[in-house]
């Protein structure tokens, strides 16, 4: 029994080191030991940069333009700046009403996926069984359901269901079409945690469930973090389900409200461009913060 | 067999059950009054002014009604309505309804209210005419609120500065003035060909005018293009095609929305006409710069065609009609007919630059325009539906893509008769 | 696993009771996401087969306000020319997607790999367009990309023509293979970024020492090493394809895609089923969706993926199995280096600890 005792104390002191080595993904911070790149690698990087950004940074200068600068150069810059755009955006209801809906969507959503697909990862990266395979088939199946084939006869279930026009009928069939790839990224996770912590878990009296709840929750962080951000992205931009079920309009996403927004105000172009930009905002900070942490979960799925 | 009706019978008395139970779109909100939910499609301006005010005029009269007024963008209006229908604790209780076959569907469903010993005098006396687009099989299921017969709109201005003096009677004179224009650097025709149905129009009209009338008639009612008219029509489309006077981009243009549509074009002098129906003056107002009336917009009707065996005064037309579904309350029938009143159709006419359904309110109409359009509407020796109406959604989209197709240079008049067939063959 | 036997589990004596207990737990952790998937996706999937054998408008009940047409509708679908159009925009654009996400995503990462400053910002940025919605995205394109958009101008700017990049039906389906492309590549970027941190240093490091050179490292080290997350990738990126509706729905609209040559199986069946009113034809059409994918993606499985993940839990057994074997023979492991090589997971522990 000392060999199981000695295993974990090695596990956790790599677990340590890991964490110190610069090549470990989750230990990606700033450094000062970082060097700077070669010019070569700073051209490139800027160009993949300048092809990647232009076209949103287009949408977010443009809404700073006014019509007229926009039909006459389209592709100028802001010539004088004009905040009246963003301002009338900011200062409308319309737009906070869809920000609330969406993040009641997308928060719900996220919730609902990394719950679900932790406590079923868990039984198919720990449990020695064959049910535990058929429950992995069955789900990485699901990758293969997309939401376009079903949205018809999802429509009738929720309508009776009387979940249409409800946040609610957006955020379950949002969480059961986003498990699959949860669950594909989140296993393998599991799996690389040690056995032998899981073993030492049990000689303490910690149940497998004890387990989860005290090593396997805090130990799958990035992993956690990576089908988190994942779902919240995905559901923030998600269209066609809002598209069908939603008819009232204070219900309304931002994708949707985008799409009314632009035929609503359709001469406007610059307050279009305003709009649509404000939207994008807090996936995109909510993916700044996380990025190190997605590339760390991922890496940790795909090495499998 | 029997134990299969008895099943559906159960499901729908659980429906039925489960419905009444929610509540759902009609019924009584939480301040005890009667809910009336309208789906009408105007988004901005003018329009959904009209219908606010009609609402709040409304509920002053009866304090016990909750008039909720929902604008719908015309281009998702009739995939929203299908969906919705479906479900009465979602559905409108009034809406939107342009009759043919799309209105026909939604009787057989069941869906629509009949409202032939409903109406009020008014309807029955001023709209006699138009009440014709919302009748099956002699029953009334709706009441038209404008009717808007189809043409070419132009910008006086333009014409001018290309020389054209006189509107154009014949095909050649139109391929004529679309030469001049060109010559003038002028864009001449506008389409919004993203729509479809824009750009279908222009083979409607071209069928209307190469098919006789029973031709054109018998097609509508049994979905047989076997007359050689409808082939004409189609290489008519291809002599227009060859005029090569459309904008840049046509087929990627929408119809309404924004300045770079194909009314936002006509709307801004950046192209000298279009095909559409009597919508478009109040269509291109809220595209104009200063969102006023396009101070030089002028009307046409539909060219002669040489040879052809259609009338040259028939017309299109559409009606913009409203419907009651079948599970409104009494309150929404009364505020139908409230806004068929003289008073308040005249104020539709004024919001949304149209001619109103009712005669005794087309009177109203001051744009000249308009006038114009009364004029060809009064002495049409005939009012058809637009074709995709009359043939409902399934083969009326096919047959607009078909035409669109043929635009874009893919396939020829044969193949938009083969694609109404296939569609046929699908519903 | 009900409640009782769990009951019961509890009651039973020690040894037995574990298997029972275990059991319970599997099912209090997996029952709720499997009553969702059912219920959300499988479900719906059945009720699409279901409604289409008939022909209905979406009325009411199918085999009450519909017509029972047996295998029309697809016998209808699969002679249709738009659908077989759609079908193979939808194939083309799943391998051209492959062709060329692929080989780019593989060198923007190993650029972004390299260790410099600044490089945590440039990888959130090139992430930009995966995380920006479709619709916006869509908006933003259709209106650079119009004739008179900004694109053309800055073509005129250098003295270039410009084309009309959506209209025209010769290059509309490029057009949409750049977007789609520049969309989703920083998805594909950051991915392989992760799969070559899962890379131990000290094989490069082995290499370095061997002579090898930056490319040919990249050559033997990197790209077999990095071959289950490519396989993963293109699996997603596959299924990504076949499921294409958003983008071209905003671009094109509800009709012209067709016309442009940038229809796919999804749109079609928007198109014939929901804007069309035909109910059971859609659903047939989804049918047929989903069949393509299903045979595509067990193809693919069978042949590429079953390593990486039908194979996931066998090889996770197989692991166990190994370690097992590796507990009993604990004074050969002089061995474990191999395995170090073979399984990179394990790698740098292994290597460590020896």
């Amino acid at each position: 029994m000392t060999y199981t005792g000695e295993r974990i104390e090695r596990t956790l002191l790599f677990g340590k080191r890991k964490r110190k080595n610069k090549n470990n993904p989750y230990a990606y911070r700033k450094s000062a030991k970082t060097p700077w790149g070669h010019p070569v690698v700073y051209v490139l990087s800027l160009l993949l940069v300048l092809i990647c950004v232009v076209p949103v940074l287009y949408i977010i200068l443009g809404g700073f333009r006014t019509n007229s600068q926009i039909t006459r150069d389209p592709a100028g810059m802001p010539n004088p700046w004009n905040f009246e755009n963003y301002a009338s955006v900011i200062g409308s209801s319309t737009f906070w009403t869809e920000l609330v809906n969406s993040l009641i969507v997308s928060l719900g959503t996220m919730v609902g996926v990394v719950v679900l697909a932790l406590m079923v990862s868990f039984v198919i990266a720990r449990y020695r069984f064959r049910f535990s395979r058929v429950l992995y088939t069955v789900f990485s199946a699901g990758m293969m359901f997309p939401i376009t084939v079903a949205i018809t006869p999802l429509y009738l279930l929720l309508r009776n269901l009387h979940l249409i026009n409800s946040q609610l009928g957006i955020i379950l069939p949002q969480i059961a079409f986003g498990l699959p790839q949860a669950i594909i990224i989140l296993v393998p996770f599991l799996q690389s945690i040690p056995k032998e912590l899981e073993e030492a878990a049990q000689l303490d009296g910690c149940s497998r469930l004890g387990f989860f709840a005290r090593m396997v929750l805090p130990l799958s962080g990035p992993g956690v973090s990576t089908i988190a951000i994942l779902s919240f992205v995905a559901s923030w931009n998600a269209y066609m389900l809002p598209l069908f079920l939603l008819n009232d309009s204070t219900k309304y996403t931002l994708p949707l409200g985008v799409q009314m927004f632009s035929s609503q105000h359709s001469v406007d172009t610059a307050q279009v461009l305003a709009f649509t930009s404000l939207s994008m905002i807090p996936a995109l900070i909510c993916f700044t913060i996380f990025q190190k942490k997605i590339v760390g979960g991922l890496a940790g799925a795909v090495k499998g | 067999m029997r134990v299969k009706s008895v099943f559906a019978a159960v499901v729908a008395a659980a429906t039925v059950v489960g419905v009444s139970a929610c509540g759902g779109g009609s019924g009584t909100n939480a301040d005890g009054k009667t809910e009336v939910v309208v789906w009408m499609n105007s988004t901005t301006g003018d329009g959904k002014k009209f219908w606010d005010d009609a609402a709040a005029a409304f509920e002053a009269k009866h304090q016990n009604v909750d008039i909720k007024i929902e604008a719908i963008q015309n281009e998702d209006m009739d995939g929203k309505l299908q969906t919705a229908l479906q479900d009465p604790s979602s559905a409108p209780d009034m809406f939107l309804a342009r009759g043919g076959q799309k209105l026909r569907d939604v009787v057989e469903a069941g869906q629509v209210m009949d409202l032939t010993d409903k109406i009020s005098d008014q309807v029955k006396t001023q709209m006699k005419t138009a009440l014709d687009t919302t009748t099956v099989d002699g029953k009334v299921y709706g009441v038209p609120q404008s009717v808007l017969p189809g043409g070419i709109w132009y910008s006086k201005d333009l014409f001018k500065k290309a020389g054209i003096n006189e509107t154009p009677k014949t095909w050649d004179e139109f391929a004529d003035a679309v030469k001049k224009l060109k010559d003038a650097g002028i864009t001449p025709i506008a389409l919004g060909g993203k729509d479809a149905w824009p750009a279908a129009h222009w083979y409607y009209w071209f069928a209307l005018r190469e098919c006789s009338q029973s031709a054109f008639d018998e097609a509508s009612s049994d979905l047989k293009f076997t007359n050689e008219c409808w082939v004409k029509a189609g290489d008519d489309v291809k002599n227009l095609i060859d005029l090569d006077g459309f904008n840049d981009g046509f087929l990627t243009t929408s119809a309404q929305q924004g300045a770079s549509s194909s009314a936002g074009l006509l709307a801004n002098h950046m192209a000298a006409m279009e095909l559409m129906g009597g919508w478009e003056p109040g269509v291109v107002r809220d595209l104009t710069p200063d969102k006023k009336d396009m101070a030089d917009l002028g009307y046409f009707a539909f060219p002669e065609m040489e040879g052809g065996e259609g009338d040259p005064t028939a017309i299109l037309a559409g009606a913009d009609s409203m419907s009651i579904g079948a599970w409104a309350p009494q309150e929404a029938v009364d505020f139908l007919n409230f806004i068929s009143e003289k008073e308040w159709q005249e104020k539709y006419a004024e919001a949304f630059v149209t001619i109103p359904a009712a005669k005794n309110a087309q009177s109203a109409v001051k744009n000249e325009a308009l006038q114009q359009v009364l004029k060809v509407y009064d002495q049409a020796s005939s009012v058809s539906l637009w074709l995709d109406t009359v043939f409902g959604q399934n083969v009326g989209n096919a047959l607009n893509e078909g035409v669109v197709n043929m635009m874009a240079g893919k396939g020829n008049a044969d193949d938009i008769v083969k694609g109404i067939e296939a569609a046929a063959s699908k519903g | 696993m009900s409640v009782a036997t769990s009951m019961r589990a509890k009651r039973a004596g020690r040894p037995r009771s574990d298997k029972f207990r275990q059991r319970f737990e599997m099912g209090v952790l997996s029952v709720p996401a499997l009553i969702m998937f059912i219920g959300f996706v499988i479900l719906p999937v059945i009720m699409a087969a279901y409604y289409g054998f008939y022909k209905w408008k979406g009325f009411g009940k199918p085999d009450v306000n519909g017509q029972f047409v047996g295998f029309d509708n697809y016998r209808i679908i699969l002679s249709d020319p738009s659908f077989q159009q759609a079908l193979g925009h939808t194939l083309f654009i799943a391998v051209m997607s492959l062709i060329i996400q692929g080989p780019l995503a593989i060198l923007f990462a190993l650029l972004l790999n390299q260790k410099f400053k600044g490089r945590g910002l440039i990888r959130t940025l090139i992430f930009v367009p995966y995380v920006v919605s479709e619709v916006i995205i869509g908006t933003g394109w259709s209106l650079m990309l119009q004739p008179n958009g900004a694109v053309n101008a800055v073509l005129k700017n250098l003295g270039l023509q410009g084309v009309d990049w959506i209209a025209n039906p010769k290059i509309a389906i490029w057009t949409l293979m750049f977007i789609i492309s520049w969309k989703y590549i920083g998805f594909a970027v950051i991915l392989m970024i992760a799969g070559m941190q899962a890379i131990p240093e000290e094989l490069y490091e082995a290499a370095r020492v061997d002579g090898a050179g930056f490319w040919r490292q990249q050559w033997s080290i990197t790209l077999p090493l990095l071959a289950p997350t490519i396989r993963m990738w293109a699996f997603m990126s596959i299924i990504g394809s076949l499921q294409l509706f958003d983008l071209v729905y905003i671009i094109w609209g509800q009709y012209v895609s067709s016309t442009a040559g940038t229809s796919t199986m999804a749109t079609y069946m928007v198109r014939e089923g929901r804007l069309a009113n035909n109910y059971g034809y859609g659903s047939a059409v989804a049918v047929v969706i989903f069949i393509i994918s299903l045979v595509i993606a067990l193809t693919y499985q069978r042949f590429v993926l079953n390593r990486d993940l039908a194979g996931a839990t066998e090889q996770r057994e197989r692991k166990q199995y190994e370690r097992r074997a590796k507990k009993r023979e604990r004074e050969r492991m002089a061995e474990s280096e191999i395995e170090a090589a073979i399984v990179p997971n394990n790698a740098s522990m292994e290597v460590s600890a020896s």
